[in-house]
C-alpha cells in the first residue's frame, strides 16, 4: 500500500483530536500518551519511506479557492522528526505534571494546543502555495503563544504579551508581502511562482517584508528580543518544543521563498548571512553572559539559528557542488540541533527543578546526585558545540568545506568564533556541576522517564552525526532542488 | 470594474471617514471612546468590501471585525467577568524619545517600500487624482498603516498596541485589495488574516485582563505600570 | 572477521564507560572487575589484532558518513603502535587508580570518563583518515576533562579550564585544517601520500601553511613549546590521571597525530621536500632546551616531572624532523620508551604523595629507606630518562644520535648532549635525597601526613603497577634486540611501511 493524500490528512489532524481528547481528559500517565500516540510518528515514518520514489503532490479545490501541496522527502523527514519530537515533548510533559505542581486548567490546555502545533507545522512542512504556508504558521505561531502562556505567572505573561505582539506584526509583514507577490505575478503557489517571478523590485520588497516577518517569528538576530524572556518561564517541555521546532519553521519557509523567487540575489543573501553571523556571536555573547540556565539555552538557540543564515550565501551562485554540501549541513544542522536542543531543554529542566535553583551557581553537587540528566546535557552540549561525533560536528565540517571551496572565508571565521563561545557557556554550565566544596542543595527525585526522554533525543542528535547518510538520502534524489 | 458615476465621491467620503476613525481609535485618550471607534471603523471596512464587491467579505469583517473583536475589545473595558476591569482612561506615557530616530526610520522605511511597490505595480497614472475605487482605498490602506505602525510603536498601553495592530491589519488588508482585487485568493488571505487578528486580540485582551489582575499593569512594562 | 576486531577493540572500552556509567557508586566490586576485564580483554585484542596483521590480514571498517566523508578505521603497524601502547599502560594505570582512589568520592564519573578517554586513545591509533581521527581526538579533549577537574577544587577547575581553552582552540585549527586539505585532495586516506605529492607546484604554498595549520592543532596536545602552558597546570589532577595525560594518552595523542601527518599524510619524502622538516627540528630541540630548563627550576616533584614530559615528548617530534629511517626509528621507538618510563615516574610520585602526603622536592629526604621498592623504581626511570644504559632511554637517545648524522645535522647531537646534561641536572638531585640523605625514615623530623602503615611500604594496588613498568622500561633495554621489544617492533613499522619498501 503506498501513502495517499487521505493518509496526509490523517496525519495533520489526528494530533489535533488527540489533542482534544486529552483536554477533556488530561493524561495522568504517560503510558497512555504513548500508546495513543505513538502511532503518529510511525506513520511519518511510513510516508517517508512512501515518497522516497518520488514526491508526492497534489491540490484541494475549496469552491473558488485552490489549495497547493506537495510532500517530498525533506517535507517528509521534517514531518517526522516534528512528531519524534512532539511525542517526546507529551511524554515529558506528562511525567512533568507529576513532578511539579502545574495549574491544572493549564495542564489541560496544554494538550489541543500541542495538537494544533502538530497541525500548524504539518501544514508548513507540506505547503506549496502561500496561502497555506500563512495558514500553517498562524497556527503554529498562535499555538506557540498559547502554550508559553500556560504557567500564568506574570514574567510568563508579559513575555507572552511581548511574543505575541512580535508575532502579530510579523504575521502583518508577512501578509502584505504576499499581497505584493500576488499583484504582481497574480498567484500564490510556489512552483507558478519560481516559474514566473522576475527578481524585478516589487519581488524585491516582497521577499524583503516576507523575510522580516520571519526573521521576527524566527527570533532571528536582530529581532530576536522575545525568546529569551519568553522561555525563562515557560514550562520545560513547551520550551524544548518551541526551541527544537517552532523557530525553526520559520527559516525553512524563509528558504523556501528565497529558493523559488530569488535563487540568484547574492547580495541579498550574502545580507542574511551576515545577519546569522551577528546571531551566532551575539547570541553566543549573551548565553556566556546569561545568569539563569534556561536563558542560557535560550541564548544558545539565538545563537544556533544563526548558523542555519549561512545557507543563503552559500546556496546563492556557488557550484553544484558547494551548494550540495551547503543544502546538506543546513538541513543536518536544524535536526540535530532541534534534537539537541529539546534534550538540553528537558536536561536544564530537570537539574532546575530537582535543585530547585534558578542560576548556575546552584547547579553544584549535580554530577553526583543528577548524573543522568547532567551526561544529557552534555551529550546535547556536544552537538552544539559541534563537536565530534555529533550532527552538529558533521554539519560545521560540511559548512567549512563549502565555505572554503567557494572561496567565502569570512563564514570560517563565524563558524569557529561561533564553536569557541558556545564552549565557553557550555563549559560554564558543566564546570559549576564539578564544584564540590559548596553547600548541596536539596534534592528532589524526579521520575526515571524524564530523564531518559531527554537522554535518548541527546543520544539521537549525537548519532544523527555518523549515520547523517542514511537520513540524507531522502533530502532530494539529485541534489539540491 | 462597473461602479455608478457616484462611486468614486462615496470613495473619497468613505476613505476620509476611515482615517479619521482610524485617528480617534489612536488618539483618544478616553479607551472606551476609542474602542467605540473601532466598531465604527470595522463597520466601515465592512462597506468598503461591499463598495469594492465583496460582499461575503463585507459580512465576515462585520461579523469578525466589528462584532467579535470590537466586541471584545469593549467588553476588556466594562464586562463583567471574574477579573477586575481596566481602566478607561489612558494615562500611560508614550515611550522616550531616544528610540525615536530609529522608530520613525523603521516606519519610513516600511511606508517608502509599500509605495515603491504599489507605484512599481499600478504604475503613477494609477494613484493620479480621477483615481479608481480600489487605488484610493488601497492608498487609504497605506495611511492607515502608518498611522497603525506610529501608534504600534510609540505607545505603551497595550490594549491600544492591541488596537493599532487591528488598524494595522485593516490597512494591509485594503492594500491587498487593491493590488490583486478581490479575487478567491485574496478572499481567502483577508478570512485568514480577519480569524488571526481576532484570535491574536482575544488572546492578547485575555492576558492583558489577568496580568493587569495580577499585578496591576497594562504595559509590558511594570513601572509604566497602572 | 576483519571488521570486528578493531569494533570489538573499542567497544571493550565504549562498553566499559556505559556500564559504568550506569552501575552505582557503590557497586565498587562490579566495577573494579569490569575495569581489569576491560583492560585485559582490551590487551588481548590489540595483541591478536599484531599477531594478524603479522600474518598478512587486513583490519579495516568503513563508512560514509555523508557523502565524499567517511568514517574509517584500519589497522596498521602504525597505529598498533600506539595501540599497543596505550593497552598495555592502561591495563597498569587501570590498577593503579583502583588503588589511588579508594574510599574517594565519585569514583564512578571517574572511572566512566577513564575507560571514555582510553576508547578514545584507541580510535586514534585505528583511525583510518584524518576525519575519524579528529573525530576521536576530540573526544579524547571531552573525556579528559572531567578528569583533570575531577577534585573539583577552584584550581582543579582553573586546570581544567586552562586545558580545555587550549585543547578546543587546537581542535578548530585542526578542523579547519583537515577540511581545506579535503578541499584541496578530496576524502584523503592515510597511506594516500602520492595524492598530495601529485597536486602540483601551485598547491605547495597552500600545502606547507596546512602543514603548519595542522602542527599547531597536534602541538597543543603535544605540548611542543610554546603551546605547552596547559600540561603543568594539569598537575593538580589525581596521579593517575597525570600518567594517562602524561604517558599513555593525551600528549601521545598529539605525537602520534604529528607522525601520521608527516609519515601518512604528507608522506616523509614530500615533507622533505616541501622543507617543513627543519621547521619540526627547530621546535623540537627548542621544546626539548626549554622543557628541560624549566624543569629544574621547579621545587614540587609533580611540576618537574611534567616540564621533563614537555621536553622528552619532543625527542618523538624531533625524531620525525630527522629524515631518515633512524630518525623514524627513534621516534616511534621513544613514542613506547617514554611511556614506559613517565608512567613509572608519575605513579611512584604518588605514591609518595599518598602514603607520606610528599608533593615538594626537599621532602623527599630519606624517602629510599622508608619506601624502597617506589624509590627504586623511581630510580630506573630517572636513569632512564637521563639516558643511562641498560634502560630504554640510552636507545632512545642512540638511535636519534644516529639518525641525526644520517639526517646530515650534527649539531642535533650537541642539543641531545645539553638535554642529557640537564636530565641528569633535575633527575640527580631528586635520587640523592632520595638515597643518600637523612630524613623522618632516620628520625629527623616528620613525613607531611603518613598514613597508618601497612605491610608492604603502601598498597600493593599502587606498588605493584610501579615495578612492573620499571621492570618494564629496564626489561625493554635489556633485551632490545628480541623480535617484539620497542625497538624492533619500530624497526618493522619503518621497513614495512615506509623508508624501505
Amino acid at each position: 500500500m503506498s501513502p495517499t493524500p487521505l493518509h496526509l490528512l490523517w496525519l495533520l489532524f489526528a494530533p489535533l483530536a488527540l489533542g482534544l481528547l486529552a483536554w477533556v481528559r488530561p493524561p495522568r500517565h504517560s503510558g497512555w500518551v504513548l500508546l495513543a500516540a505513538l502511532p503518529l510518528p510511525l506513520v511519518a515514518l511510513w510516508l517517508l519511506l512512501g515518497v522516497e520514489t518520488g514526491p508526492m503532490a497534489g491540490r484541494l479545490a475549496l469552491g473558488p479557492l485552490t489549495l497547493h501541496w506537495r510532500l517530498d522527502g525533506l517535507a517528509a523527514s521534517l514531518w517526522l522528526l516534528t512528531q519524534l519530537l512532539l511525542l517526546a515533548s507529551a511524554l515529558y510533559a506528562a511525567s512533568y505534571a507529576h513532578a511539579t505542581p502545574l495549574r491544572t486548567r493549564g495542564y489541560a490546555w496544554l494538550w489541543p494546543l500541542l495538537g494544533g502545533l502538530a497541525l500548524g507545522l504539518g501544514l508548513i512542512w507540506i505547503a506549496a502555495d502561500l496561502l497555506l504556508l500563512y495558514a500553517g504558521l498562524e497556527l503554529m505561531g498562535l499555538c506557540a503563544v498559547g502554550m508559553m502562556l500556560l504557567p500564568g505567572s506574570v514574567e510568563a505573561l508579559t513575555a507572552g504579551l511581548r511574543y505575541l505582539l512580535f508575532a502579530l506584526v510579523g504575521s502583518l509583514t508577512w501578509l502584505l508581502g504576499i499581497a505584493l507577490l500576488l499583484g504582481a505575478w497574480g498567484r500564490l503557489d510556489l512552483a507558478g511562482l519560481a516559474a514566473v517571478a522576475q527578481p524585478d523590485p516589487v519581488t524585491q520588497i516582497a521577499v524583503a517584508l516576507l523575510a522580516s516577518g520571519l526573521l521576527l517569528k524566527g527570533a532571528i538576530f536582530p529581532l530576536h528580543s522575545w525568546l529569551a524572556p519568553v522561555h525563562d518561564s515557560a514550562w520545560t517541555p513547551i520550551s524544548a518544543i518551541h526551541g527544537a521546532l517552532v523557530v525553526k519553521a520559520s527559516f525553512f519557509i524563509l528558504l523556501l521563498l528565497w529558493r523559488a523567487l530569488l535563487p540568484e540575489a547574492i547580495a541579498g543573501a550574502w545580507a542574511l548571512g551576515l545577519l546569522g553571523s551577528l546571531a551566532v556571536l551575539w547570541g553566543g555573547v549573551q548565553a556566556w553572559r546569561a545568569v539563569g540556565l534556561k536563558q542560557l539555552v535560550a541564548w544558545s538557540t539565538v545563537g544556533q539559528l544563526g548558523y542555519l543564515m549561512l545557507a543563503f550565501p552559500l546556496l546563492a551562485g556557488t557550484s553544484a557542488a558547494v551548494a550540495l554540501m551547503a543544502w546538506q549541513a543546513t538541513w543536518l544542522q536544524l535536526a540535530g540541533h532541534a534534537l539537541a536542543k529539546a534534550a538540553m531543554f528537558m536536561a536544564a529542566g530537570n537539574l532546575l527543578l530537582s535543585t530547585g535553583a534558578h542560576r548556575l551557581e546552584g547547579l553544584t553537587g549535580t554530577s553526583r546526585r543528577l548524573p543522568l540528566s547532567l551526561m544529557t546535557f552534555g551529550f546535547a552540549a556536544v552537538t552544539l558545540m559541534g563537536l565530534p561525533p555529533s550532527a552538529g560536528f558533521t554539519a560545521k565540517w560540511l559548512w567549512l568545506q563549502a565555505s572554503l571551496a567557494s572561496g567565502q572565508w569570512l563564514w570560517v571565521l563565524v563558524l569557529a568564533l561561533g564553536s569557541l563561545l558556545s564552549a565557553i557557556y557550555v563549559f560554564r554550565v558543566l564546570r559549576c556541576s564539578f564544584v564540590e566544596d559548596a553547600p548541596e542543595p536539596a534534592f528532589r527525585p524526579l521520575p526515571l522517564g524524564m530523564e531518559l526522554i531527554a537522554l535518548v533525543l541527546a543520544l539521537a542528535a549525537i548519532g544523527l552525526g555518523l549515520a547523517a547518510a542514511w537520513p540524507l538520502s531522502f533530502l532530494a534524489p539529485a541534489g539540491v532542488p | 470594474m462597473s461602479l455608478s458615476p457616484m462611486a468614486p465621491a462615496a470613495a473619497w467620503v468613505l476613505a476620509g471617514l476611515l482615517l479619521l476613525l482610524a485617528g480617534v481609535c489612536l488618539l483618544q485618550r478616553h479607551l472606551w471612546r476609542a474602542c467605540q471607534g473601532f466598531v465604527a471603523f470595522a463597520l466601515l471596512m465592512s462597506l468598503a468590501w461591499l463598495l469594492l464587491g465583496a460582499p461575503w467579505l463585507a459580512l465576515a469583517e462585520a461579523l469578525l471585525g466589528a462584532l467579535l473583536t470590537g466586541g471584545l475589545l469593549l467588553w476588556t473595558l466594562r464586562g463583567r467577568g471574574a477579573l477586575p476591569r481596566l481602566p478607561t482612561l489612558d494615562r500611560t506615557a508614550r515611550r522616550g524619545r531616544l528610540a525615536a530616530p530609529l522608530r520613525w526610520l523603521l516606519i519610513l522605511t516600511w511606508l517608502g517600500l509599500i509605495a515603491t511597490a504599489l507605484v512599481g505595480l499600478l504604475g503613477l497614472e494609477a494613484l493620479a487624482p480621477p483615481a479608481s475605487v480600489t487605488t484610493l482605498l488601497a492608498a487609504t490602506g497605506v495611511l492607515i498603516m502608518g498611522l497603525g505602525l506610529w501608534a504600534f510603536s510609540t505607545q505603551r498601553h497595550l490594549l491600544r498596541r492591541l488596537l493599532a495592530f487591528n488598524l494595522l491589519g485593516s490597512g494591509v488588508f485594503l492594500v491587498l485589495a487593491g493590488l490583486a482585487g478581490p479575487g478567491a485568493e485574496i478572499r481567502g488571505l483577508i478570512l485568514i488574516g480577519l480569524v488571526v487578528a481576532l484570535l491574536g486580540s482575544v488572546l492578547g485582551a485575555a492576558l492583558l485582563l489577568r496580568l493587569h489582575a495580577r499585578a496591576g499593569q497594562v504595559t509590558l512594562n511594570p513601572v509604566f505600570g497602572t | 572477521m576483519t571488521a570486528v576486531l578493531p569494533l570489538a577493540t573499542l567497544a571493550s572500552s565504549l562498553l566499559t564507560a556505559a556500564v559504568i556509567f550506569m552501575l552505582p557508586e557503590q557497586a565498587l566490586r562490579t566495577r573494579t572487575a569490569l575495569n581489569l576485564a576491560a583492560a585485559l580483554v582490551k590487551l588481548v585484542l590489540v595483541i591478536w589484532m599484531a599477531w594478524g596483521l603479522i600474518a598478512g590480514e587486513v583490519y579495516a571498517v568503513e563508512f560514509a558518513v555523508v557523502e565524499g566523508l567517511s568514517f574509517v578505521l584500519r589497522v596498521d603497524a602504525l597505529g598498533l603502535t600506539f595501540a599497543g601502547l596505550s593497552s598495555l599502560l592502561w591495563l597498569f594505570t587501570t590498577i593503579y587508580a583502583i588503588g589511588y582512589l579508594e574510599d574517594s568520592p565519585n569514583r564512578r564519573r571517574f572511572f566512566g570518563f577513564f575507560s571514555l578517554c582510553v576508547a578514545s586513545t584507541l580510535g586514534i591509533s585505528l583511525a583510518g583518515n584524518l576525519f575519524t581521527l579528529l573525530i576521536f581526538y576530540e573526544l579524547l579533549t571531552l573525556s579528559t576533562y572531567p578528569l583533570v577537574a575531577h577534585r573539583g577544587t577552584p584550581q582543579a577547575l582553573a586546570a581544567a579550564t586552562v586545558y580545555l581553552r587550549y585543547t578546543l582552540s587546537a581542535g578548530l585549527l585542526l578542523m579547519i585544517g583537515m577540511v581545506a586539505l579535503q578541499v584541496l585532495a578530496g576524502d584523503l586516506r592515510f597511506g594516500q601520500q602520492e595524492i598530495l605529492a601529485e597536486l602540483g607546484p601551485a598547491a605547495h604554498p597552500w600545502l606547507i601553511g596546512l602543514f603548519w595549520l595542522l602542527i599547531l592543532g597536534f602541538g597543543v596536545k603535544a605540548a611542543l613549546v610554546p603551546l605547552h602552558g596547559w600540561l603543568p597546570r594539569a598537575m593538580v589532577a589525581p596521579a593517575p590521571v597525570s600518567a594517562l595525560l602524561h604517558a599513555v594518552a593525551v600528549v601521545k595523542a598529539g605525537a602520534f597525530g604529528i607522525v601520521r601527518l608527516v609519515y601518512d599524510v604528507y608522506g616523509i619524502g614530500f615533507s622533505a621536500a616541501l622543507g617543513v622538516l627543519e621547521g619540526l627540528v627547530v621546535i623540537a630541540c627548542i621544546t626539548i632546551l626549554y622543557g628541560s630548563l624549566r624543569a629544574l627550576a621547579q621545587q614540587e616533584l609533580k611540576p618537574r616531572l611534567a616540564y621533563s614530559t614537555v621536553s622528552q615528548v619532543a625527542y618523538i617530534v624531533l625524531g620525525i624532523g630527522l629524515f631518515g629511517p633512524l630518525g623514524t626509528i627513534a621516534a616511534l621507538a621513544h613514542l613506547l620508551h617514554q611511556g614506559l618510563m613517565k608512567v613509572t615516574l608519575f605513579f611512584c610520585a604518588g605514591n609518595y604523595a599518598e602514603e607520606l602526603g610528599i608533593h615538594r622536592i626537599d621532602e623527599l629526604d630519606g624517602v629510599g629507606r622508608r619506601m624502597p621498592l617506589s624509590s627504586l623504581a623511581f630510580t630506573i626511570g630517572a636513569l632512564g630518562m637521563i639516558g643511562l644504559p641498560p634502560v630504554v632511554g640510552f636507545i632512545s637517545k642512540w638511535m636519534l644520535g644516529m639518525g641525526a648524522v644520517q639526517a646530515g645535522k650534527p649539531w642535533v647531537i650537541a642539543v641531545l648532549v645539553a638535554s642529557t646534561l640537564l636530565n641528569a641536572a633535575y633527575f640527580l638531585p631528586i635520587l640523592n635525597r632520595l638515597w643518600f640523605r637523612r630524613g623522618p625514615a632516620h628520625g629527623v623530623g616528620a613525613w607531611p601526613a603518613e598514613r597508618a602503615p601497612s605491610r608492604l611500604e603502601t598498597s600493593a594496588w599502587l606498588l605493584l603497577p610501579a615495578l612492573a613498568t620499571a621492570l618494564l622500561s629496564l626489561l625493554a633495554g635489556m633485551l632490545a634486540g628480541l623480535p617484539f621489544s620497542p625497538l624492533q617492533w619500530a624497526t618493522r613499522v619503518v621497513q614495512q611501511t615506509y623508508l624501505m619498501p
